[in-house]
């Protein structure tokens, strides 16, 4: 298959299914709340309709305002593009090409703080402060759970470096990325996307001046980067790459699904994190990420 | 052709030196005769990978002057020109005679004195004379610091800089002289062969760390490049330290080395990159902030040197090509982006009169130019693709990562590696601040709304390094090139090692990243034309009134990361609360000090300086009590002698 065909195509995969994961969060926890809550669609029609609409822009922000969330979007979408798809791979692959993946996400972040900062609101700025500082703690995470797959692939390209993990493992791993990934996507226990105005948000708080094209910018980036999160966690713990192709996809498939409910059923469960513990919580992710580490160094001695 | 260049180069630099009191158009003009000779015979150097030596005819202080220009010193030396030569042109505009009219002629002759003597350090290849360049270089920069001496803060930052910088000298006098009196020769070259020699590594780093703001001695560091002149914060930052790396470099490829400098170079290294930020992030002073982030990204190249060192000791090419190739590029890399980030600060004083971010705001109004620069700047000091903070940073991280997948007896390569992400996470929490506070939101302040933009001959020098560093951020293959020339001469063993750093496709997928970036910014900017706009107050929860001072400040945004690193930064507050039924001003200040000066060395000098004044006492001018000490002394000498027989 050409390139670009791939490309294109993985692209087309990436921007149609990402919107569906909300869907599938919001319906679990209406399901447990024992209502019938919105359709899985809906963030779809919430996208169409936003697309339409005309934007109202602070007085004070810049032309950096509309700029920021595109840019975010693409930097997503292109860390997306990097991540092989279990038995399909990458569309292309390069020895660090995971530092890219982890330094696109923080391109994303610089800029979704500069949009929150145009604004000269209170809320914003502390909600931008917030992201930025608690991101530490979600990338030292990060980066680690990446030293354990080097360490157990020997490869430092994305395309080869999902090898299964030994039992335990894979399940601290798959705990620690459970947790950064919830943080990172800005769900609870970190922070709910259900309210706007409370002071304890963090990312949701960032976003409260932006409207129309792009806020959908804005929500459909956080969709593909909740996806990229679940299908990393996914290829770092299960062996994907050593079925078929269609298995390995559709298992992946499911896996997405499966992370996706569980994050629907922790924040049905869970209450939100008094703010203070937070940074507890990330360090602990952290930890999760870092056992699994060292049980893989210490592994053949 | 190379001896020619650089005979213009120095020439053109003493004609300024004599000139540039009266006549700062010449100067300018010779200054940028001086750069692009330099630069040529630099990159002539790089390219072709051959070597200039001169040998002097005639003696100088008892030796005969040698100077060689090779890849390493070439490397440099395209900074010291660069930043030289746009520095001056910048100057021409932010240290103008109109402002300035009894530093600024001082401030032409200074400027090329320091970039002459930075040439003679990169140049000379006679311990001895080296030893004489880098005094002359570090006066030249404490000339610089306190340019503006009528400023008590700048007197009192240069005569710290001067102590610091004179206690790394001793260290370098005593270090040349051993290395003299051991090989029995003052002119330098590669001694592996020698292994007794590699205690003095040490003296090297010390002496040498002092310069290049290592962690524990960047005391001078701070209060130096924040009261000096933007365009001389700019030159100290992007190259002055580079001359402390440069030792330290050039030094590490020649001398044997001790086990362990690998692992301390490391430490250290991890130390710089970690603290150095966290202080960065928690100053409210832009230019403080920029200081503090030279001390990181010092750390940043001492880890990556580090790893070269342990991989030079282990035999493994394959992780030490990548991190030295990395190391290099992010030398070159930290001083295009600390420049652009140091006159972009530099125009934001120059319009606004304040250093203080809690006094700036809103500026991207009144100076877009500036904004979208420094902006530019922000995001490659980040280290974020597809500019050229990515680039050599990724390349360092490479290193790490393949002597992390080789496992290997390197487990201390783990901690760096999360140390250098939480470094990188810190520093974009520190810009993505810099930025929102300084030019974005409203103003929070009379001069800040005022301000106006910066005129062509500053803005100029800052659209050409912009332009370099998406260079780098596009063709990192072509940088690279050149690099791995230099990397060969710190470690001949390496010459045929593939560092299997894939450029190209990193190149492409920049190329692609950044039209794609462009594209969506445009394309959506053209659909809210289309959808319509409608501006508004910005959403404070229905508050219809809200003013600058409600926006989150400096030091609000850094208040949670602060807060981890309480034990070292200790913050200073003096709050003046609100009062009484009609209460008075009310305001909070904040400072963060300098805690390894003021806590530490500080009390230490001053115990020191308490004993003396203790030992003053003995000293009292009654001729009998002296006779008495003589006596004692000689008594004590003489017990000595009978009961140990020395």
């Amino acid at each position: 298959m050409p390139l670009f065909i791939d490309i294109a195509l993985r692209l087309l995969c990436w921007l149609l299914l990402a919107p569906l994961l909300p869907g599938v969060i919001n319906k679990v926890k209406a399901w447990v709340a024992g209502r019938q809550g919105p359709p899985v669609l809906q963030l779809y029609y919430d996208l169409a309709r936003l697309w339409r609409k005309g934007v109202v822009m602070s007085s004070l922000a810049s032309p950096g305002f509309i700029i920021a969330p595109a840019v975010a979007w693409t930097a997503v979408v292109t860390a997306a593009l990097l991540l092989p798809l279990a038995g399909a791979g990458t569309a292309f692959s390069f020895d660090g090409d995971v530092l890219l993946l982890v330094y696109l996400l923080a391109l994303a972040r610089f800029c979704t703080a500069w949009g929150a900062m145009e604004t000269g609101s209170a809320f914003e700025g502390m909600g931008a402060a917030r992201e930025v500082s608690f991101a530490v703690l979600a990338e030292i995470g990060i980066i680690t759970a990446i030293l354990t797959l080097v360490v157990q692939s020997g490869s430092i390209a994305l395309s080869s470096m999902f090898e299964p993990l030994s039992g335990p493992g894979a399940a601290l791993l798959a705990v620690g990325l459970f947790i950064i990934l919830l943080a990172e996507n800005c769900r609870v226990p970190f922070d709910d996307p259900n309210t706007h105005l409370e002071l304890t948000m963090i990312h949701e708080v960032m976003v409260l001046d932006h409207s129309g094209p792009p806020l959908a910018m804005i929500l459909h980036g956080a969709a593909v980067k909740l996806m990229l999160f679940s299908v990393f966690l996914a290829q770092a713990v299960l062996p994907l790459s050593e079925l078929p192709l269609l298995a390995s996809v559709s298992v992946l498939a499911l896996s997405v699904l499966l992370v996706t409910v569980a994050v629907g059923l922790v924040e049905s469960l869970t209450a939100r994190l008094a703010f203070k513990r937070v940074p507890l919580l990330l360090t602990i992710g952290f930890l999760f990420c870092l056992f699994p580490l060292l049980l893989t160094w210490m592994g053949d001695l | 052709m190379i001896a020619a260049l650089l005979g213009i180069f120095g020439l053109s630099l003493l004609l300024a030196i004599c000139v540039g009191r009266t006549h700062p158009r010449i100067w300018l003009g010779l200054n940028s005769i001086t750069a692009l000779s330099g630069l040529y015979a630099a990159l002539l150097v790089l390219i072709t990978t051959q070597p200039w030596l001169w040998h002097g005819g005639f003696l100088l202080g008892g030796e005969t002057p040698f100077l060689r220009l090779d890849g390493i010193s070439a490397l440099f030396l395209v900074l010291v020109c660069l930043v030289g030569g746009l520095g001056a042109l910048y100057a021409h505009e932010y240290w103008s005679e109109h402002h300035y009219p009894r530093s600024a002629p001082n401030g032409r002759c200074w400027w090329s004195a320091l970039t002459l003597s930075m040439g003679l350090v990169l140049t000379c290849a006679n311990g001895l004379h080296f030893l004489f360049a880098w005094e002359a270089f570090a006066l030249c920069a404490y000339f610089l610091i306190t340019l503006d001496h009528d400023n008590k803060e700048a007197r009192k930052a240069g005569w710290l800089y001067l102590a610091a910088s004179h206690a790394g000298t001793m260290a370098l006098f005593a270090f040349f002289s051993a290395l003299a009196a051991r090989t029995g020769t003052w002119e330098l070259g590669p001694v592996h062969a020698q292994a007794g020699l590699a205690p003095l590594f040490w003296l090297v780093l010390f002496g040498f760390g002092v310069k290049a703001g290592m962690f524990p001695l960047h005391i001078w560091l701070p209060s130096a490049h924040a009261n000096a002149p933007s365009h001389v914060s700019a030159i100290m930052s992007a190259v002055a330290i580079k001359m402390g790396v440069y030792g330290i470099v050039r030094f590490s490829g020649w001398l044997p080395m001790p086990d362990n400098a690998g692992w301390v170079l490391l430490g250290f290294g991890c130390a710089s990159a970690l603290l150095g930020i966290a202080f960065a992030l928690a100053q409210n002073d832009i230019k403080r902030l920029l200081a503090y982030c030279s001390v990181e990204n010092v750390g940043i190249i001492l880890i990556g040197l580090g790893l070269s060192v342990l991989a030079v000791q282990h035999g493994q090419p394959v992780w030490g090509k990548a991190a030295l190739a990395g190391t290099f590029l992010h030398v070159l890399n930290h001083g295009l982006f600390k420049s652009l980030l140091f006159f972009g600060a530099g125009s934001v004083l120059h319009a606004t009169g304040t250093r203080d971010m809690s006094r700036l705001g809103g500026l991207w109004k009144v100076m877009p130019w500036t904004a979208g620069l420094f902006a530019v700047g922000a995001l490659a000091v980040s280290g974020l693709p597809p500019l050229n903070g990515f680039v050599g940073e990724w390349a360092i991280y490479q290193g790490l990562l393949r002597a992390v997948a080789q496992k290997g007896p390197a487990v201390g390569v783990l901690p760096a590696v999360i140390v250098l992400a939480g470094a990188g996470a810190l520093a974009l929490a520190a810009f993505a601040k810099a930025v929102g506070i300084v030019f974005l939101g409203a103003p929070r302040s009379k001069p800040a709304a005022n301000a106006v933009e910066c005129g062509g001959l500053m803005g100029t020098p800052m659209f050409l390094l912009v332009t370099i560093m998406i260079a780098i951020g596009l063709l990192p293959g072509l940088f690279f090139r050149p690099i791995m020339g230099v990397v060969a001469i710190w470690a001949p063993q390496w010459a045929m090692a593939d560092p299997l750093l894939a450029t190209r496709t990193l190149g492409g997928t920049h190329t692609l990243l950044l039209c794609a970036l462009l594209a969506g910014g445009f394309l959506m900017l053209r659909k809210i034309r289309n959808n319509g706009t409608r501006p508004g107050l910005t959403w404070d929860c229905g508050y219809v009134a809200p003013t600058a001072h409600m926006q989150y400040s400096s030091g609000s945004f850094a208040g949670i990361a602060r807060g981890w690193f309480f034990w070292l930064l200790r913050p200073e507050m003096a709050i003046q609360r609100v009062r009484g039924i009609f209460p008075g001003k009310a305001r909070v200040l904040e400072r963060i000090p300098e805690t390894v000066l003021e806590k530490i060395i500080g009390p230490g000098v001053q115990a020191i300086s308490f004993a003396a004044n203790g030992a003053k006492r003995m000293q009292h001018g009654r001729l009998h009590l002296y006779i008495l000490y003589v006596f004692l002394g000689v008594t004590a000498l003489g017990l000595m002698v009978l009961m140990g027989g020395i």
